[in-house]
């Protein structure tokens, strides 16, 4: 049986550890608590955008705009969203899991340091990692959809991608592939997403031509670029929901841990000690014994 | 047949609902839309937005964006949006004060964060317009 002072020294370091996960714990919460109003506030407006992108690629000519037209797709371009620091449980593992599935040529692009430090290690084709603060602003997450727009407009990419971790709710976060460009991709995928909720997509019952106010260009032009920032801006707020909520949940259950552990050590410590005093009290018995 | 008016700002979704007809402030004046419209892709400009439902006239204050008439389906994607009746004055007004501050302290630096101040000094000026009018 270890000896008292090792399993004291033991409970210190427990105790320790527990006390750091519940500080990260609390930290995540309150976190966590923002970053999920901003995703989920911001859900209604990404989707209903996403809705209205899907039923203009319908109605325009495809050669109106690059952003709709779908040419031979020789490169992807993929947004890898992870986080930067670790302890956030399987969040990250699952979404570059993702990234290993994908076969085809393509060119990556990060957000997250995790991911970018995968995408340098497993020597995939990385073109720029950005880093996002945990406010998350608007104005950080243009720059990187400005510059992943630009090279899909100079056609060194032919699409663009996202894969980041869909916050469901706080225990389930689900890694998913988003198209975002060019719009035809878009329309398969807001079919497949509102036939998994269960509402079958309705083609729009409205056939006669569109009407664009000043002119067809002039809105697309306006349009298209404002519709891919926002929504790579919302898929970054759904990334950062998850990662606070996968955080708070992985120290949750390291605190938990360290509590059991305590308390199975405590055990054993207060064993050792009783044993401790009843081979003392053996050994002075003994002593009188054998001097009466 | 009535028309469904659905406005969502990137905060959250502010109006939903069957009206009759509604006046969208647009980047070449004002268009109003009544049910059987043809389908319309049109870009909003900060304005007001009136709403007419059961001969009640409701205003709001609609900050840049995009709006899509199709079928009897109205949605309107804005970056602001707030109902004239809970625009307090003086909030805004300090709003305003606020954002023209950061403004001349943030002239030069990121673009980005730029055009975002310039935006709200924008609709914070039509949300005093148009209730300062009203009165």
């Amino acid at each position: 049986m270890a000896s008292t002072r090792d399993i004291r020294r033991r409970i210190k370091s427990v105790k320790n550890t527990r006390q750091i996960t519940k500080a990260m714990e609390l930290v995540a919460a309150s976190k966590m608590k923002k970053a999920q109003q901003l995703a989920l506030a911001g859900r209604p407006y990404a989707e209903l955008m996403s809705k209205m992108l899907a039923a203009l690629a319908d109605r325009v000519e495809e050669s109106q705009h690059p952003f709709l037209t779908q040419r031979p797709v020789k490169t992807r371009g993929i947004l890898v969203i992870t986080t930067d620091k670790g302890l956030a449980g399987p969040l990250n593992a699952n979404v570059l899991k993702l990234v290993t599935e994908v076969k085809t040529p393509a060119k990556f692009y990060a957000i997250g340091r995790k991911g970018a430090q995968f995408l340098a290690r497993t020597k995939r084709d990385m073109v720029a990692d950005f880093t996002v603060s945990d406010r998350a602003a608007f104005s950080e997450v243009k720059p990187v959809v400005e510059f992943m727009m630009q090279q899909y407009l100079d056609g060194v990419i032919d699409t663009i991608e996202v894969i980041y971790p869909r916050f469901k709710n706080t225990l389930v976060q689900l890694p998913v592939v988003r198209p975002v460009l060019p719009l035809k991709n878009v329309q398969e995928f807001v079919a497949q997403a509102e036939a998994d909720v269960g509402g079958a997509a309705q083609p729009s019952t409205d056939t006669r031509e569109m009407l664009f106010e000043p002119s067809a260009t002039q809105v697309l032009e306006a349009l298209l670029p404002f519709y891919v920032n926002r929504h790579i801006y919302q898929l970054v707020l759904s990334a950062k929901a998850s990662e606070h909520s996968a955080r708070m949940v992985a120290m949750k259950t390291a605190k938990d841990n360290a509590t059991k552990l305590l308390s199975d050590l405590t055990l054993e410590y207060n064993k050792a000690r009783q044993a401790g005093i009843t081979a003392e009290i053996l050994e002075i018995a003994a002593a009188q014994f054998a001097a009466s | 047949m009535p028309l469904t008016l659905e406005i969502v700002t990137p905060e959250a979704q502010v109006y939903s609902d069957t009206i009759d007809t509604v006046v969208i402030p647009t980047v070449q004046g004002e268009i109003g839309i009544l049910p059987g419209h043809i389908p319309l892709l049109t870009q909003i400009e900060d304005g007001e937005l009136r709403v007419t439902k059961n001969g009640q006239t409701q205003l709001l204050v609609i900050g840049g964006g995009f709006a899509e008439v199709e079928g009897d389906h109205v949605h309107i994607l804005a970056e602001h949006a707030v109902n004239e009746d809970t625009i307090d004055e003086a909030a805004v007004e300090e709003a305003l004060r606020r954002a023209e501050a950061q403004l001349k302290e943030a002239a030069g630096l990121d673009p980005n964060e730029f055009e975002h101040l310039q935006g709200m000094v924008r609709f914070a000026g039509v949300q005093l317009a148009i209730k300062r009018r009203s009165r």
